[in-house]
């Protein structure tokens, strides 16, 4: 895994074939990645903005130009106060055979704005590709805004495509729940709020997660 | 222990419990029977705090303290717990980081230090092997894909960990079997501190409320009290033996008389 300190650039990448890659953005400002892959290459990133600036966007672009590639893009974002963030991504598979799964979840607290933009484009050429893209939001406060507009373009026919959005909420039963057992409502937020990001850290070494939950703890 | 005077509460807006008294001494176990919509399940989430209802008259005293001031965790540390109709599965949460969660914030709220992992882990053995539930379930998340008779069991190991003075059995019956009920209320009866225990120990013996609708479950858990709930009042109370009148009659003719005492 390589940490991409990459703040206020723009920059682009390539994956040559065969070649794999784990990245991690952490807290980016104002980032265009744009990431092209070659023959069987496979790439992981992820992009956590825990302590982000008052506003950022980052926009990752990643191209699949050669048979066989694996694309997977995990994301979270905590958003307080007056933060903003802007996070575009845009997948393309241009030839076949290729795998792409994005998941991205943010929680938005106070007055904090989000959105997310999630481009997935299947090319006519690429026939068998199998893609997914999944966010997930919750919004702590009833000030707190999340955009969310993922945008699906497949014009292949023999593909495994899948996409979902929801925003909602920290389900008040299982608040309850907890509370009833003598867990603080502040812990029980907590609780469901780690177990609500767990997934997006998947992939990433024991030791950086373990660093990542305890900075998600703290940032709760 | 517990003593409830003229509660009135209301959820969305309707008024559920319209003047209810009920005193539960120290050891008792007092069951709570009536037709759907009578108020059992209204008053179990007034006195565990649920948010979703509100109390629009009325006090409630538990062990010399006003209950209503109390937020739900605390009332839970006090010594309140509720083995609910319905666990709720919560994915994600593990039972054990649950479980160690509640157990050392009710220690922090006695002014207990924490339990070190090895003690919770001894603990949690221990009331496993009480209330006869496999390990296994607690690498799983809380009640998630666990069967009703799993959840009913869950909520009795539950129990048994955070070791309350007052127990309320929230239709624990609905949805077992004769087998799982069996177990649920031993389950029940091994983890209650009767007036001997609860001497030997220096602690309150347990007292408990059971909602249901039905009389076989107090064929396992003894009760000291039966009171029948009835447009928002109990509206009689007997021993064990009005429990089975009732498996044998019914409600109505209970019914009947309080609505004609009424008129």
């Amino acid at each position: 895994m390589r940490i991409l300190d990459i703040n206020n650039t723009d920059q682009q990448l390539t994956l040559e074939a065969g070649q794999e890659e784990h990245f991690l953005l952490l807290d980016p400002q104002h980032v265009k990645l744009r990431i092209q892959q070659q023959e069987g290459s496979r790439l992981m990133l992820h992009c956590i903005s825990l302590a982000p600036a008052e506003s950022g966007t980052c926009e990752l672009i990643v191209e699949q130009q050669a048979e066989g590639c694996e694309t997977r893009l995990y994301g979270l974002a905590l958003l307080k106060g007056e933060q903003k963030f802007d996070l575009v991504t845009r997948v393309l598979h241009n030839v076949g055979g290729g795998y792409s799964n994005q998941l991205f979840k943010f929680v938005l607290d106070d007055e904090a704005q989000g959105s997310f933009y999630g481009e997935l484009k299947v090319l006519p050429d690429a026939q068998k590709t199998e893609a997914h893209q999944t966010n997930r939001n919750i919004l702590l406060s009833r000030s707190a805004k999340i955009q969310t507009k993922p945008q699906l373009e497949i014009y292949a026919d023999d593909v495994k495509c899948s996409h979902g959005a929801t925003t909602g909420q920290l389900d008040s039963t299982a608040l309850f729940y907890m509370q009833q057992r003598g867990i603080s409502l502040a812990s029980a937020r907590r609780l469901l709020l780690a177990a609500f990001l767990g997934d997006v850290l998947q992939g990433l070494p024991e030791e950086t997660t373990a660093q990542l939950e305890q900075q998600i703890d703290a940032a709760l | 222990m517990l003593e409830i005077k003229n509660l009135h509460a209301s959820v969305g807006g309707k008024e559920i419990l319209k003047g209810l008294d009920l005193r539960i001494g120290e050891g008792e176990i007092h069951a709570l029977m009536g037709r759907n919509g009578a108020g059992k399940s209204t008053l179990s989430a007034i006195l565990t705090g649920n948010p979703a209802y509100t109390v629009t008259e009325g006090t409630i005293t538990f062990r010399g303290k006003d209950l209503l001031s109390m937020s739900p965790e605390d009332r839970a540390r006090e010594g309140i717990f509720l083995s609910f109709q319905y666990p709720v599965e919560i994915p994600g949460v593990s039972m054990v980081n649950f479980m160690k969660t509640a157990v050392n914030e009710k220690r922090k709220y006695q002014g207990l230090e924490p339990l070190s992992a090895s003690e919770f882990l001894k603990l949690k053995r221990e009331k496993e092997a009480l209330v006869e539930i496999g390990s296994k379930m607690q690498n799983r998340s809380v009640n998630e894909g666990f069967s009703g008779g799993e959840k009913k069991k869950n909520e009795v190991f539950q129990m048994a960990m955070l070791d309350p003075c007052l127990a309320i059995l929230d239709e624990t019956d609905s949805g077992l079997d004769v087998d799982a009920l069996r177990i649920v209320a031993e389950g029940f009866n091994k983890i209650r501190k009767d007036k001997a225990a609860a001497e030997a120990c220096g602690q309150p013996a347990t007292s408990a409320i059971v909602i249901t609708h039905y009389e076989r479950l107090l064929e396992y858990i003894r009760p000291d009290f039966v009171h029948v709930l009835y447009n928002g009042k109990i509206v009689r109370t007997g021993d064990a033996q009005l429990a089975r009148d009732i498996d044998e009659k019914g409600f109505d003719w209970i019914e009947n008389e309080a609505d004609n005492a009424g008129k």
